[in-house]
């Protein structure tokens, strides 16, 4: 017998069919209802390595329920006590009309005590965000740090919020040293300083660079980054003090802005790594003809240190603004 | 008959894709496109330092007939670390090819590419001859 199919299931796909369409409703958006319990949350505000002698900034917010409480304090602690210069703000920001952010206080200036760093609230608030500097100090290099966030309210409710932990660079770094013509013209990547000749006597041992400038017509010199022991030819005009004499391999490179040095809206950051990465094997020990926004790759004579100078800005006048950051090996 | 008329349908469409299939131009050991080009030469050459910024001093000179490339570089280049770049006539290949930083110091030999046709039977070498500004 031949199976004839005649829709004798049509009304039953059409009632299905219907049942669906009616059974799915658009759900009405609520706003969530705030929990009545004392609840915080934190961010990291700041981005990049962490290097000794700059600050990691947070926010801490902390709350509960109007009606319900006030907070008493909010305190901070670090595994590794920040430097002199920790805190954590008293002031609760609000932006007016015109961008600004204007602080209100609401609790003492906050006190730090080996790792930890307390405000106590004297207005009455149920919410609040304050933002925690933790200065990094030179004992953190190459280590992890991490925070625990915690705040109690008047009914003695507590919560905290942990964060990190967080690798502390190696490296080391120093912003806008000037560097001119004749004059602060030596480099010392060991002393992370310039130095005129006759501190560049003192110490000789030390100099690894001198900076010159030179317009030459028929080639493009400009600003230099040159050994104290390259081909003179490289160093037209200069006469070294006695002893400076060391090579320093560099690599001279364009376009990499790296953020903390630059502080241009590149979002570039060097870590230790692309120090630990960098082969200078074949490299020359000078670099000519330097822009503003270049920067050389540089290994000291004697092994021990890389680093990147940074050519922040130049001036036709003879002179330039450097920034350095290095790592000791 | 209509028991089999799937069978045979299934059969004649499979025989019309076959047919349909287009014959692939072959490659070369690199996996690129042998064509029927006969072309072979460099139209312009670049070189540029550790910076990636241009080292030249005015367009290199490519010579087709002598197969010589000539380029004046910047007083204080550093010879040893160099990236060329060639542009080639269509489909052309270049050999050695170009992987990274390249030494060009030895100024008195210098170095050869051989530029490859796109159907490989034309083989063109080219010298780099490189001077240095003067201060």
């Amino acid at each position: 017998m031949q199976r004839r199919y005649t829709f004798t299931n049509y009304p039953l796909l059409l009632a299905g069919s219907l049942l669906f369409i009616i059974g799915c409703k658009k759900q009405e958006y609520e706003l969530p209802t705030a929990e009545k319990k004392l609840q915080n949350d934190v961010i990291k505000r700041t981005q990049g390595p962490n290097i000794v002698g700059q600050s990691i900034e947070f926010a801490y917010a902390m709350a509960l329920s109007p009606g319900y409480g006030k907070l008493v304090s909010a305190e901070v602690e670090a595994s590794i006590a920040g430097a002199t210069g920790t805190y954590l703000e008293n002031n609760s920001y609000y932006t007016n009309q015109g961008g600004v952010d204007v602080g209100v206080p609401i609790g003492q200036p906050s006190v730090t005590s080996g790792t930890k760093t307390k405000v106590m609230f004297t207005k009455d608030t149920s919410a609040a965000t304050l933002r925690y500097f933790y200065l990094i100090p030179a004992e953190a290099r190459g280590k992890t740090v991490s925070f625990k966030f915690s705040a109690i309210s008047d009914d003695g409710e507590a919560v905290s919020y942990s964060m990190g932990p967080y690798t502390i660079a190696k490296m080391d770094m120093v912003r806008n040293l000037t560097v001119s013509n004749n004059n602060s013209a030596y480099i010392s990547i060991a002393d992370m300083a310039v130095y005129n000749a006759a501190a560049a006597t003192t110490n000789a041992a030390k100099i690894d660079l001198v900076y010159l400038y030179r317009n030459i017509t028929t080639s493009a010199f400009n600003h230099a980054l040159v050994s104290p022991a390259a081909d003179t030819l490289y160093l037209p005009g200069v006469t070294l003090p006695a002893g400076v004499n060391r090579s320093t391999k560099m690599i001279k490179v364009f376009n990499l802005q790296d953020y903390n040095l630059a502080q241009l809206q590149y979002g570039i950051y060097i870590d230790d790594l692309d120090f630990e990465q960098l082969n200078f094997a074949s490299t020359p020990n000078f670099a000519i003809n330097l822009k503003a926004e270049a920067g050389v790759w540089v290994e000291t004579a004697d092994g021990k240190y890389r680093a990147y100078i940074y050519i922040n800005s130049v001036n036709s006048n003879g002179s330039a603004v450097i920034s350095i950051k290095r790592l000791a090996l | 008959m209509k028991k089999y008329l799937p069978i045979v349908l299934t059969m004649l469409l499979a025989a019309c894709i076959c047919l349909s299939c287009k014959k692939d131009y072959p490659v070369d050991e690199d996996g690129l496109l042998i064509t029927t080009r006969a072309e072979c030469y460099v139209s312009s050459f670049e070189l540029l330092g550790s910076d990636f910024v241009t080292v030249r001093v005015g367009a290199a000179v490519v010579d087709t007939t002598a197969q010589t490339i000539k380029v004046t570089v910047q007083f204080g280049t550093d010879l040893k670390n160099l990236y060329p770049q060639f542009t080639l006539a269509s489909d052309c290949k270049l050999d050695p090819k170009i992987t990274g930083k390249t030494d060009f110091s030895n100024l008195a030999n210098p170095r050869v590419y051989t530029v490859i046709s796109g159907n490989r039977q034309v083989r063109k070498p080219y010298a780099i001859f490189i001077t240095v500004q003067p201060r």
